[in-house]
């Protein structure tokens, strides 16, 4: 902290020398596209220029390169102490929208400050990943216990239960699928990664005799191949079993407003017109596409709003739609590199707790990709997850930009 | 800062690393799929997101007489329509707009309902409304947002004149026709000619749609046209010309009213067909748009059968214009001299069966001549007897009895010509007698032909053997081209009727009228030539039947008369075809008169 300012300055500048350069350059690019194609989706939009998507998303993307600024300079050995106080403060206003009981279209979701609405699940993946390294950063590699893979999966369940019942299932995705890279990376045992994500899939597959029948078969080849003792596999065969016979009597038992509660999680935005319709027009805007698009402002499906949530969570059709096959699979390499950069960041780490963060934030910056690409071209259910630095939206650009904060703090190798 | 020491694995790094590229190479595997395979298909769907495609009906082709009159035009209907979205916006609306169509608003939902094909669809509410209706529309136009009113091309017809079994009428095309493939061109919707000259003509007739392209956003709504491509404005169908003339139309319509009747005026050298009548009729409006079921019930429930073409398609006993076969027969064959005579005592025995003559007295002694003229019928159960059968069957198959005509009007009969092969097969070869020939030369008994054959019967006779074609169709007009096409119409003629047998039967029958039964069929300074028949059926009084010509200096006219239940042919027929004949000799003499005609006889 004793040094002159020019030699902090020179070292400012050849931190972007290296890889931070190419990631800065890759986030930018996505950036700019991600505008272009929120100005074709809200070109139709009513209003004053900042009351549109257009409009806005700009002062979502100053205040978000600022936010990375700030979080570039901030010490890591700050965020490494403030992590689980931070997560503890995040819980809470993940509950406060509950008492404010303000919410938009029955969903528990926003704290209103002034005109905008703020989601504090959106910060609260942040929170969770730092607070989840943290935890991990005080293991050995070597030696990891069920204990310790436990405690981080507590640290993630708990607020995934509560965004759940907001509902939204998208969030509480994130919360739950960036804990298995990170204990993976971390040096987890498969089993144990197994024992987490089972009871999961025996609740999913317990609806279908079928399903369930596999899903047993698969977990009995699991557990004899990986040959732990006899006593565990038991408990963990039967538990499984006895979980998955009494899910359809615990469903059965639901009062039928609880299970429409639960219903309407795998179906957040209401389907206006019949079941499939947002997938199906948001493959046809891609698929009519073609190879080179109809070019920018020029998708008639975007303009003429057959698009649902065109510029939120089905950006990606838009670009499928206007800039073509070239253009999407553009994006797609685009993200690609930012993941492999950031494997790469974090492979190169000496610092557990560093490593451990950038790879939670490839985690979920790549879940978001993958499921969001996947459920625009209709390869998955719809969850309703933005598309990170293209779609439009407040909490979750800025969230993003922390987390691009964070990459580029950690990969700078700062002297300070 | 260093808390603790990172030792990945190279082996875990590789994993994940691995896992996103497969990731990833799914989803552009997915959008090579969606993007680049199926890429043509989505793009034809996404243009039919997109474009909402408004039909222009075509009105069909104006149908005129001979001379150019209209007969069939078209008018515009006014049809109201209303979009769902916009009317429910306002609080007036229904109340207004069920005062001035006075259907109440539970009727105007459902219409609404049972039509319902979105939000922002236009959705037609009435039909056929008056023009007052759609003005108060416009003066109420503040509080009936989305009402539209949307035009329709409808048949009209200007004068009094019916016709309406050989014109035919439009319908919409059912949807089990559409899965045909003589239908392949017709939509959902389009009107189709049904009958008569409407079905016959109808490739002629039927316009082709015009379509209108409108963009459309996810909701329905028009946001405007469509800059890459043109609307399709309807072409009308093309103008047809009848042979029909108009004003005698109208008067022999006029002379048929209150019989069942059923009237053909042929042009004998041509088979133009100049009127045809068939009586009771109904109003052609009546199907000018689409028909209410209450119409459409009370029409086919009518015992008087209006929506049947009795000159086309009613089949009768001749009766005893019929004996001019029997009489060609003899003639041609020499079965018997012509001065061959028989005394009538107003009856005939055959067996122990009594064959009555019409006249009770008996015409006493009669030659082929007087038997004509005065139409005794004993003298042809003379003749018959002396006549082969089978010869007779085939002078009547000279003359195609027994087959359709091939008239150009949709729907015809083909009548009964019948042989020796007919009775055999019907009463078994010794089921029948010379009863059967008895009455069969009197245009009796199996025998069943139209007023149309009968009418190209005359016209043979008229012109000495000349076997026109009758049909309605003169010419038509192509609409895009003007140029105009003429229907070519076969003529056959029959040539082994010998001169001096054409030349009797012309004499006989000019005596008929002028001696004979047919009296009342005589038109002053004209040639008119005929034979009368009266034929008995089960059903009630005897129908009557007039054939016969009339010649003027340029053009001979056939004409055949059938009355059902007229008592006698000597009577209404006999008279109804003298007032025609009167009414075209008029003409004639007025055309003399005005210079345009070269000679009166």
């Amino acid at each position: 902290m004793h040094q002159p300012l020019t030699k902090r300055i020179n070292n400012f500048i050849t931190s972007f020398s290296n890889l931070n350069g190419l990631i800065l350059v890759i986030v930018i690019a996505l950036c700019l596209i991600g505008m272009l194609a929120v100005y074709s989706a809200s070109l139709n939009m009513e209003g004053s220029f900042f009351k549109k998507a257009f409009g806005r998303q700009m002062i979502w993307l100053l205040l978000g390169g600022l936010l990375t600024a700030a979080i570039y300079f901030i010490q890591k050995k700050l965020i490494y102490d403030s992590a689980y106080i931070l997560y503890f403060i995040g819980f809470a206003l993940l509950l406060i929208p509950y008492f404010l009981n303000t919410s938009v279209t029955g969903t528990a979701r926003w704290i209103h400050i002034g005109s905008f609405g703020l989601q504090p699940s959106e910060f609260m993946k942040v929170l969770v990943m730092l607070t989840i390294a943290r935890f991990l950063a005080t293991t050995s590699y070597s030696n990891l216990d069920f204990k310790f893979v436990l405690v981080p999966t507590i640290f993630s369940v708990i607020p995934m239960l509560i965004v759940l019942r907001q509902p939204d299932l998208g969030t509480s995705i994130i919360y739950f699928g960036m804990l298995f890279p990170m204990l993976f990376w971390a040096g987890a045992r498969v089993f144990h990664l197994f024992v987490i994500i089972a009871p999961l899939l025996s609740i999913i597959t317990a609806f279908n005799f079928y399903s369930f029948f596999i899903w047993v078969i698969l977990m009995l080849l699991v557990l004899y191949f990986t040959k732990e003792k006899l006593w565990i596999s038991l408990t963990v065969m039967l538990s499984n079993l006895a979980l998955g016979f009494t899910t359809p009597f615990l469903w059965n038992s639901l009062k039928p407003y609880q299970q429409q509660r639960i219903l309407t999680l795998f179906n957040i935005e209401a389907d206006p017109q019949g079941a499939g319709y947002q997938v199906l027009q948001s493959k046809i805007a891609i698929g009519s596409g073609g190879l080179f698009g109809k070019g920018i402002a020029h998708g008639t499906q975007t303009h003429l709003k057959f698009l649902p949530e065109q510029h939120t969570d089905f950006i990606f059709s838009v670009i499928g739609e206007e800039y073509g096959f070239i253009g999407s699979v553009l994006v797609l390499f685009l993200f690609l590199a930012l993941l492999m950069l950031c494997f790469y960041i974090a492979y190169r780490q000496k610092d557990r707790f560093c490593s451990l963060c950038i790879i939670g934030v490839t985690s979920i910056i790549g879940i978001h990709i993958m499921i969001n690409v996947a459920m625009t071209v209709g390869l998955m259910p719809v969850t309703g997850l933005p598309l990170p630095f293209i779609s439009y939206g407040g909490s979750f650009i800025l969230t993003c930009f922390i987390l691009l904060g964070l990459v580029l703090n950690i990969g700078a190798d700062k002297q300070y | 800062m260093y808390i603790s020491h990172n030792s990945i694995s190279n082996l875990r790094k590789n994993f994940l690393v691995l896992f996103c590229i497969l990731i990833f190479s799914i989803l552009i595997g997915r959008l090579y799929y969606l993007q680049i395979i199926k890429g043509p298909s989505y793009k034809g769907i996404a243009e039919a997101n997109r474009v909402r495609v408004i039909p222009i009906e075509a009105p069909r082709g104006v149908i005129y007489d001979r001379k150019g009159q209209i007969i069939a035009d078209n008018k515009s209907q006014y049809n109201v329509n209303v979009i769902p979205y916009e009317l429910k916006r306002a609080t007036l609306a229904d109340s207004v707009l069920s005062a001035i169509l006075g259907i109440n608003s539970v009727q105007i939902n459902n219409r609404i309902k049972n039509n319902w094909r979105g939000q922002f669809i236009p959705i037609k509410i009435a039909e056929d409304v008056d023009f007052k209706v759609v003005t108060s529309i416009e003066e109420h136009r503040l509080d009936l947002p989305g009402v539209i009113y949307s035009l329709e091309p409808v048949r009209s017809f200007p004068t009094r004149v019916r016709l309406s079994q050989s014109l035919g009428y439009v319908r919409e095309v059912a949807p089990s026709d559409l899965i045909r493939p003589e239908y392949q061109e017709y939509k959902q919707g389009d009107f189709i000619g049904w009958k008569g000259v409407e079905r016959q003509y109808e490739n002629i007739l039927r316009g082709s749609r015009g379509y209108n392209f409108v963009q459309v956003d996810a909701f329905g709504r028009e946001i405007g046209r469509l800059k890459d491509r043109n609307n399709i404005p309807p072409i009308p169908g093309n103008d047809l010309f009848l042979t029909i003339d108009l004003d005698l139309q109208i008067y022999a319509e006029s002379l048929a009213e209150g019989y069942k009747a059923g009237i053909v005026v042929l042009d004998a050298d041509n088979g133009e067909i100049l009127s045809i009548v068939s009586k009771p009729d109904y109003p052609p409006e009546l199907f000018a748009g689409v028909v209410s079921n209450s119409v459409w019930n009370e029409l086919l429930s009518d015992s008087t059968l209006p929506m049947f073409n009795r000159a086309t398609q009613g089949t009768y006993p001749p009766g005893s214009t019929f004996k001019m076969i029997a009489v060609l027969t003899a003639l041609e064959t020499k079965a018997v001299d012509r001065e061959w005579s028989v005394r009538c005592y107003g009856q005939y025995r055959l067996g122990r069966r009594i064959f009555k003559c019409w006249e009770q007295k008996g015409h006493g002694r009669m030659n082929l001549h007087d038997a004509i003229v005065h139409s005794c019928n004993v003298y042809f159960y003379n003749l018959i007897r002396r006549l082969d059968l089978n010869e007779w069957a085939n002078m009547g198959k000279v003359f195609k009895f027994g087959v359709e005509t091939g008239v150009d009007i949709f729907g015809e009969s083909a009548g009964v010509m019948p042989d020796v092969d007919f009775l055999n097969r019907k009463y078994g070869e010794h089921g029948w007698t010379d009863g059967n020939k008895l009455n069969l030369v009197i245009g009796q008994g199996d025998i069943l032909v139209t007023p149309i054959q009968m009418a190209r019967f005359s016209a043979a006779l008229a012109t000495r053997g000349k076997l026109v074609q009758p049909h309605i169709g003169l010419k038509y007009i192509e609409r895009q081209t003007n140029q105009t096409f003429s229907f070519a119409t076969p003529t056959d003629s029959i040539r082994s009727i010998s001169a001096e047998t054409w030349e009797y039967v012309e004499n006989a029958m000019s005596d008929v009228i002028n001696q004979g039964t047919g009296h009342a069929a005589r038109v002053r300074k004209a040639a008119v030539y005929g034979k009368t028949g009266t034929s008995q059926n089960p059903h009630g009084e005897a129908h009557a039947w007039f054939i016969g010509h009339l010649k003027e200096s340029n053009q001979t006219i056939a004409i055949a008369v059938l009355i059902e239940h007229g008592k006698s042919g000597g009577g209404i027929a006999a008279q109804i075809a003298g007032k025609i004949f009167n009414f075209i000799h008029q003409q004639y003499t007025m055309q003399w008169i005005a210079g345009n005609a070269p000679t009166l006889n």
